[in-house]
C-alpha cells in the first residue's frame, strides 16, 4: 500500500527528490522507502542492470565502535573477519562491514530485516557497554545502491580509488572521497550485476543525490525504487 | 577559387563527397569535411595564416600538426586556437591575430624596419625613461602586445573529470606505440593507448619509409588491424597526455573531459619534432617542415607547390622529395648537409628520378615572392664548416622549400619524469637516459629512425612495462638492432643580413642569442629568460636546441654540459575549463531545510550548511529581524540549531577526558546537568565553546560550534592517541536534528507535546538535562540560555527532524509561534553579553581578554593551554573585551571590525554591535586596551565616514543582569 513520506515521523532526507521523480513509497521497517518510480515495471528492472540509483535510508543499519567491539558484537552472535575493510554476510542476510580494528557497520537487507540489527540494538546500553559503543549510523548517513554494468564507469567520474571489478571485488570496503564526500562504498554485486552501496554524510544527501544523477546523465542511468533492486537475483 | 585535390588515396583525412563553407578574415572559403582551416586555406591559396610577433611578418604552415605557433588563430570568442588542427565545421568565423587592420595589409608591418631599434632585451632597457612617457608607452605597448581576444562573454560549458586505471599506458599510437601495446597486451595487461590524432599510425600516416613507397601503408594497415581486434588494448585517439607526475600519474585531455590516469608501467613513443633550418628569410610563407608537405599530400591531398627544393640530413629528406615528385611537384634539388651521404633505398629512387643532389650544402638565403607573401628562389652554398658556408651561393627557383632530417624528440613526458636526452657534439644523432623505473622510451623519440628497429624496439619496451606491471613476461630483451643511419647536424651559420630566425615565436634571430650571449647570459637558463628563447606558444620546440648548440659554440662546453631548460606541464596548450572540471561544492541541508524555504527564509551560507538568516520579504529585512527577536522576547519562537555541533563521549575515563579537554571542571558534575565547555589550544587561545551535558557517569554529550566541531573532534582524536584513556568520542552532528525554542511561552508549547519530562521549574532547572518525548519522537532535552530567555533545546534524531518542526509549529499555532533565523538569535545573544567563536574572538583572543577567566577551573592539575593561560595572566593583559553603548544621538553606528582609537593609538576594535528593539539603543562589544576597561569610561570608535563617534563601556550582559527570565 503506497503511503506519503509526510505521514512518517521517520523520514529520508531524500524523500522531496524522490517525489518529484514519480516515487512510490511503501513502508519498511517503519519508514517510507520508495519502492517504484512511477513507470513500467520491466524498464525499471532493465535500469537496475544497467545504472540505477536507489535511496535505502530507510532501512535498518546501525554501527559499532570501541576497544571492545570485536569482542561485544561476536558476543551477540555476529561473525568477524579481523581484516579491516572487508565484509563478512551473516546468516540471516545482514551485512557486517569492519571498518577498522575498532569499529564496524552492520547493514540489514534489501527487505528491510535483519535480526542481529533488531538484537544488538536492543542488547547495547551504557551500562552494559564495557568498551563497545553504539553509532546511529541510521541517522548520521544516508545509504543510496547503485547497480548495473555502467556503475563502475560511473565512479571514475567522481572517485579516485580504482573500482574495477579486478580492483575492488565484492565484499570490498573503500573508506574514500565520492565528489568532495567523506564516503563509505561497499561492493555487493548480486547475480554478476556490479552492485554498491555507498553512505555518506546525511546532511550531504541533496547535494550528492543531485552530483550522482548529473554524472549518470552519460550513461543514461536513473532513480530506481526497491522493488527493481530487488529483481537483481 | 580552390585547387583541384590529388587523387586518391591521396588525402586519407578528407571525405570528398562533402564540402564545408566557413569563414577567414571575412572572407568565404569551403574544404572538405575532414579538412583542418590550415588546410583548406592552403587549397584556397591562402598561405598567410598570422602575423609574427615582434616584427608582423606573415607566417604560414610550418609543421602542419600543431607543433609551431604559426597557425594559431581566433575562432569566435576563442583565441590561440591552431588552424592546423581544428576541423573547419559549417559557419565557422576564423580570424587572424596579431595585427592592425587585416592580415593582409597589417599596419605594423613597419616595425621590421626597426628591427635595430628592438634588439633582443631591449624592453628591459628602455621605456623608463623619462618617467613621465611611461602612461603613454604603456597604453601603445598594450595595444601591440598580446596574441589573440579575450572575450568577457565566453559561454560556459560543461567540463568534467574522470579517473583511469590501467595495467600499462603507451603514449603515441606511431610503429613503436603500435607495437608496444600489442606486446604488453599479448602478455595479459590492460592497455590504453593515447594518441593526439585522429587516426593510428603516426609517422606512418604521411612518412615514407622506402623507395617504392608502400612500406608505411602496409604495416599501417597491418598493426591497426591487430590493435582494433584486441580485447585488451582501448584506444583513445585526439586525446593529449599533457604532462607527467610521480608514479605516472598522466593527465590526458579529450574533448571536454580532463582523465586522471594511473598507470602501472608506460612506454613513451611520443615521436619527435622535426626542425627547420636556420637561413635568411626562413620563415616564409612556402617554407616548411619536409613532415608538413608530407601531411599535406597524403592526409589533405593538397599539392603544397609547383617547384620546390628539399633540404636534407638523412635518408628521410629523400623520402620528403620521392613524395613531392609522386604528387606532382617539380623538385628542383636536394641539398643534403652530409658531405658524403650514404647510398640507400630512397636516394637511389631518387637518383633514378634525375633529381640533382647537392651534397656537403645548405640553404642560406630565401629570396621572397613579390609582396613577401612567399618565396620564389633559394641560395645554396657550400658548407664549409658547420659555422661556416662558402662565400659563394648558387640560385634555385622555387615555390616551396621543405626540411627534413634534423629531429628533436618529443620528449616533454621524459624530462618531466627525470629523464635526459644527450645529442651528439657532430651529427644530429641523440639518445635518452636516466628513465625512472615503470617508464620505457620507444621509437623516434628514444632515437630509433629505421622503421625495422622502431617496431622491435616498440616490442621490446610493451614487454618490459607489461613485465613492470606484474605480468609474467618471456624475454625482454630487445633483439639485436639494424644499425642506424646518424643524421647529420643542421649548420647554424648567421646571415650578415639578419632574419635568420631561431625562435619563430618570439621573432628571435641568431644575432639575437648572440648578443645576449655577449652580455654574459651564457647559462641556459638565464639565456632562455633574457632572450624569451622557447618561451612562445610552440614551448621551444624548434628553439630549444638551437638555443643550446650556440651557447655551447660560445662556451666551448659540450652539448650536455650546457644543459637544457626545463620541461614543465602542460604539454600544449590547456583551458582553465579543463582544470577546473565540473565542480563539486558540498552543501549541507538540515532535515528541517525545506521548511525553511517554505516559510521563505532568506537562506545563508554557515560552512557547507545553509541556515536562515531570517524568514520574510528582503526588502524588509531589518524589520524582519527585529520582529523575530521582539516574538522571542515577548512570547515563543524556534529556530533551527541541527547544525551545532554534538560529539559523544563516552568511557569509564569520559569525565577525565573532558578535564583535560577543556578549562572548566566535570568530574564532578553531576549527571543530569549541563556545563559550559571552552575549550583553548597550547597557546592559551580560545578555540570553541558549547556546553557538556552528564547524560551518566561514562556518558557527556558534548557541543560545539557550526564551523569548529570538526576541528575539536579532530583534536580530541589527537590528544586520545597520547592519552590513551578509555574513551571513545563518536562525532554525532549530523546524526540529531534540533531546535532551540525560546521565548516566555516556551514552556507551555513543549508541555503539549511531551508526557514523560517534568518540564517545570524545580524539576528541570537551568543548565539541566533530560531524556524523553516529543510528540513520539525521544529527544534529549537541553535547558541553555543562549538567547536569555527560558527556552529548551530539542534534539532528535535527523530523520525526525522535520517531524518534531512540524509538531511544534502546529503545537505552538495557538501562542503564535514564529520561527527564527541567525541574525535574531546574534541579536538576541548579544543583548546578553554572550560572545560568538570567531565573532568575538581571534586568533589569539584568550580567555582573560575575552572577559572568560570564570570558566577557568583553578583546582585541577592540567587542562590544553593551561600553562600558556597561566603565563598570560601573570603577564597582564595587553586587551580586555567590554561591553559598550551608544548615546541615542550617535550620528553614525559604527560597525564590526571599526577601530577603537585613542589620539593616535588603536587600542582595539568593535567585535559585535547591533541596534538592540529590546534596550532601544546600540549596543555591542570591543576590545580596547585594559585601562579603558572600566565602567563608565568613553571610548571612540571610527566609523566608515572617518566620524568618530563616542561609546560607554557598560556592564554586561545589557538585558536581564540577574538572569531571571532564563531560569524562569
Amino acid at each position: 500500500m503506497t503511503i506519503l513520506p509526510q505521514d512518517h515521523s521517520r523520514r529520508s532526507f531524500l524523500y522531496r527528490e524522490l517525489e518529484s521523480a514519480g516515487a512510490e513509497f511503501e513502508d519498511v521497517n517503519g519508514a517510507a522507502v520508495a519502492m517504484r518510480l512511477g513507470g513500467d515495471a520491466a524498464a525499471e528492472a532493465a535500469q537496475a542492470r544497467s545504472l540505477g540509483l536507489c535511496d535505502l535510508s530507510g532501512l535498518p543499519r546501525t554501527g559499532f565502535k570501541g576497544w571492545n567491539m570485536a569482542t561485544w558484537l561476536t558476543g551477540q552472535g555476529a561473525e568477524m573477519v579481523t581484516e579491516s575493510n572487508i565484509v563478512t554476510p551473516q546468516s540471516d542476510g545482514t551485512r557486517i562491514a569492519r571498518l577498522a580494528p575498532g569499529e564496524a557497520l552492520l547493514l540489514g537487507d534489501d527487505h528491510g530485516a535483519s535480526a542481529l540489527i533488531e538484537n544488538t540494538d536492543a542488547a547495547w546500553s551504557m551500562e552494559t557497554s564495557d568498551g563497545c559503543f553504539q553509532v546511529p549510523r541510521a541517522e548520521t548517513n544516508f545509504w543510496l545502491t547503485l547497480s548495473g554494468t555502467h556503475t563502475p564507469a560511473l565512479f571514475a567520474k567522481i572517485c579516485a580509488v580504482d573500482l574495477r571489478p579486478e580492483a575492488a571485488p565484492p565484499h570490498r570496503v573503500v573508506q574514500t572521497n565520492v565528489a568532495r564526500l567523506n564516503a563509505i562504498i561497499i561492493r555487493r554485486d548480486i547475480a554478476e550485476v556490479p552492485v554498491f552501496d555507498l553512505l555518506s554524510d546525511v546532511a550531504s544527501a541533496v547535494y550528492l543525490w543531485r552530483a550522482l544523477l548529473d554524472a549518470m546523465e552519460e550513461f543514461d542511468g536513473k532513480p530506481i525504487g526497491l522493488t527493481a533492486l530487488r529483481t537483481l537475483r | 577559387m580552390p585547387m583541384e585535390r590529388l587523387k586518391e588515396p591521396m588525402g586519407s583525412r578528407i571525405d570528398r563527397t562533402e564540402r564545408v563553407s566557413f569563414r577567414f578574415e571575412g572572407q568565404q572559403y569551403s574544404g572538405y569535411r575532414g579538412d583542418t582551416i590550415a588546410s583548406a586555406l592552403y587549397a584556397n591559396g591562402v598561405t598567410t595564416l598570422s602575423r609574427s610577433f615582434k616584427y608582423h611578418r606573415p607566417r604560414g604552415v610550418l609543421s602542419m600538426c600543431g607543433q609551431d605557433s604559426n597557425a594559431m588563430v581566433q575562432i569566435g570568442a576563442k583565441p590561440n586556437r591552431l588552424a592546423d588542427r581544428i576541423l573547419i565545421e559549417a559557419d565557422l568565423n576564423v580570424m587572424g591575430q596579431n595585427y592592425w587592420g587585416s592580415l593582409e595589409k597589417d599596419r605594423l608591418a613597419m616595425l621590421r624596419h626597426l628591427g635595430r631599434f628592438m634588439p633582443v632585451g631591449f624592453y628591459y632597457k628602455a621605456f623608463y625613461k623619462p618617467r613621465w612617457m611611461w602612461p603613454l608607452w604603456a597604453k601603445l605597448i598594450r595595444r601591440v602586445a598580446g596574441l589573440g581576444v579575450v572575450s568577457l562573454d565566453t559561454p560556459h560549458g560543461y567540463y568534467d573529470k574522470e579517473y583511469l586505471f590501467t595495467d600499462v599506458t603507451v603514449i603515441g599510437a606511431g610503429p613503436a606505440g603500435l607495437a608496444a601495446a600489442l606486446e604488453a597486451a599479448d602478455a595479459g595487461a590492460e592497455v590504453l593507448l593515447v594518441d593526439e590524432n585522429a587516426e593510428l599510425g603516426g609517422a606512418l600516416a604521411y612518412a615514407r619509409f622506402d623507395g617504392a613507397g608502400e612500406a608505411a601503408e602496409k604495416t599501417r594497415a597491418d598493426l591497426i588491424a591487430k590493435v582494433e581486434a584486441h580485447a585488451r588494448i582501448r584506444v583513445m585517439t585526439d586525446a593529449t597526455c599533457t604532462g607527467w607526475y610521480a608514479d605516472n600519474w598522466l593527465p590526458l585531455i579529450k574533448d571536454n573531459r580532463l582523465y586522471k590516469l594511473r598507470a602501472g608501467a608506460l612506454v613513451v613513443a611520443s615521436g619527435c619534432y622535426e626542425q627547420p633550418l636556420i637561413f635568411h628569410n626562413n620563415d616564409l610563407p612556402g617554407i616548411m617542415l619536409g613532415s608538413a608537405a608530407q601531411r599535406l599530400i597524403k592526409l589533405y591531398g593538397i599539392k603544397p607547390g609547383n617547384r620546390a627544393v628539399v633540404a636534407a640530413a638523412n635518408q628521410d629528406g629523400y623520402g620528403v622529395a620521392l613524395d613531392l615528385l609522386d604528387a606532382g611537384v617539380e623538385v628542383a634539388c636536394v641539398v643534403d648537409v652530409r658531405a658524403d651521404p650514404p647510398e640507400e633505398d630512397m636516394s637511389a629512387a631518387l637518383m633514378r628520378r634525375h633529381v640533382p643532389i647537392l651534397a656537403g650544402a645548405t640553404l642560406r638565403e630565401a629570396v621572397p615572392s613579390a609582396g613577401g607573401r612567399g618565396v620564389r628562389a633559394i641560395k645554396i652554398a657550400r658548407l664549409e664548416s658547420e659555422t661556416k658556408s662558402a662565400a659563394r651561393y648558387d640560385s634555385f627557383a622555387c615555390d616551396l622549400i621543405a626540411m627534413s632530417g634534423s629531429y628533436v624528440p618529443a620528449a616533454a613526458l621524459l624530462h618531466q619524469a627525470g629523464g635526459r636526452v644527450s645529442f651528439a657534439a657532430d651529427n644530429g644523432s641523440f639518445s635518452v637516459h636516466d628513465l625512472p623505473e615503470q617508464l620505457s622510451a620507444a621509437g623516434s623519440v628514444a632515437g630509433t629512425n629505421t622503421l625495422e628497429n622502431v617496431l622491435s624496439e616498440g616490442a621490446a619496451a610493451g614487454r618490459r612495462a607489461a613485465g613492470e606491471a606484474g605480468f609474467t613476461v618471456s624475454d625482454d630483451s630487445a633483439a639485436s638492432a639494424a644499425p642506424e643511419e646518424a643524421p647529420g647536424a643542421w649548420p647554424i651559420i648567421a646571415h650578415a643580413k639578419g632574419k635568420d630566425f631561431v625562435d619563430f615565436d618570439e621573432d628571435l634571430q641568431i644575432h639575437d642569442i648572440e648578443n645576449a650571449l655577449s652580455e654574459g647570459y651564457q647559462h641556459i637558463q638565464l639565456l632562455k629568460r633574457f632572450t624569451t628563447n622557447g618561451m612562445g606558444p610552440s614551448q621551444g620546440r624548434h628553439a630549444t636546441l638551437p638555443a643550446i648548440r650556440l651557447a655551447a659554440r660560445r662556451t666551448g662546453a659540450g652539448l650536455d654540459e650546457t644543459g637544457s631548460t626545463t620541461s614543465r606541464p602542460p604539454i600544449g596548450p590547456l583551458t582553465m575549463a579543463h582544470l577546473a572540471g565540473r565542480s563539486f561544492e558540498p552543501v549541507r541541508y538540515t532535515a528541517m531545510h525545506y521548511r525553511h524555504v517554505e516559510l521563505c527564509a532568506k537562506m545563508m551560507p554557515a560552512g557547507a550548511w545553509m541556515r536562515p538568516e531570517y524568514y520574510g520579504d528582503a526588502r524588509s529585512r531589518a524589520d524582519n529581524i527585529t520582529a523575530e527577536a521582539k516574538n522571542v522576547r515577548e512570547n515563543v519562537g524556534m529556530i533551527d540549531v541541527s547544525t551545532l555541533g554534538g560529539l559523544e563521549v563516552r568511557g569509564p575515563d569520559a569525565a577525565e577526558f573532558l578535564n583535560r579537554m577543556y578549562t572548566f571542571a566535570y568530574l564532578k558534575q553531576p549527571v543530569g546537568r549541563a556545563r559550559y565547555v571552552l575549550m583553548t589550544d597550547d597557546a592559551g587561545v580560545i578555540v570553541d565553546d558549547g556546553v557538556a551535558c552528564r547524560l551518566a557517569d561514562d556518558h557527556f554529550y558534548v557541543t560545539a560550534t557550526t564551523s569548529g566541531v570538526d576541528g575539536v573532534y579532530r583534536t580530541m582524536l589527537w590528544y586520545n592517541v597520547q592519552w590513551r584513556l578509555k574513551v571513545d568520542i563518536t562525532h554525532v552532528s549530523a546524526s540529531y536534528a534540533g531546535v532551540n525554542i525560546a521565548g516566555p511561552n516556551s514552556r507551555e508549547v513543549v508541555e503539549k507535546l511531551c508526557d514523560d519530562v517534568d518540564l517545570s521549574p524545580e524539576a528541570f532547572p537551568y543548565m539541566g538535562a533530560r531524556r524523553g518525548h516529543v510528540a513520539g519522537i525521544p529527544a534529549l532535552f537541553l535547558r541553555v540560555g543562549f538567547v536569555g530567555e527560558l527556552g529548551y533545546e530539542l534534539h532528535v534524531p535527523a530523520s525526525q527532524g522535520e517531524a518534531l518542526w512540524d509538531a511544534l509549529m502546529e503545537a505552538g499555532k495557538d501562542a503564535d509561534i514564529r520561527p527564527f533565523g541567525v541574525e535574531a538569535q546574534r541579536l538576541l545573544r548579544l543583548e546578553k553579553g554572550h560572545i560568538i567563536i570567531s565573532q568575538d574572538t581571534d586568533g589569539l583572543s584568550t580567555p582573560h581578554e575575552a572577559d572568560m577567566a570564570w570558566a577557568i577551573s583553578r583546582k585541577k592539575p592540567y587542562y590544553v593551554g593551561m600553562r600558556s593561560v597561566a603565563i598570560q595572566e601573570a603577564g597582564g593583559l595587553k586587551r580586555k573585551m567590554v561591553g559598550f553603548e551608544l548615546a541615542n544621538d550617535a550620528a553614525s553606528t559604527p560597525k564590526e571590525c571599526h577601530l577603537v582609537i585613542r589620539g593616535s593609538t588603536i587600542t582595539g576594535r568593535v567585535t559585535s554591535i547591533v541596534r538592540s528593539p529590546t534596550l532601544g539603543k546600540v549596543i555591542g562589544l570591543a576590545y580596547v586596551a585594559p585601562d579603558q576597561a572600566e565602567l563608565g569610561t568613553v571610548i571612540e570608535i571610527k566609523t566608515d565616514s572617518g566620524q568618530m563617534v563616542r561609546a560607554e563601556v557598560v556592564k554586561l550582559p545589557f538585558y536581564d543582569p540577574d538572569g531571571a527570565r532564563q531560569e524562569m
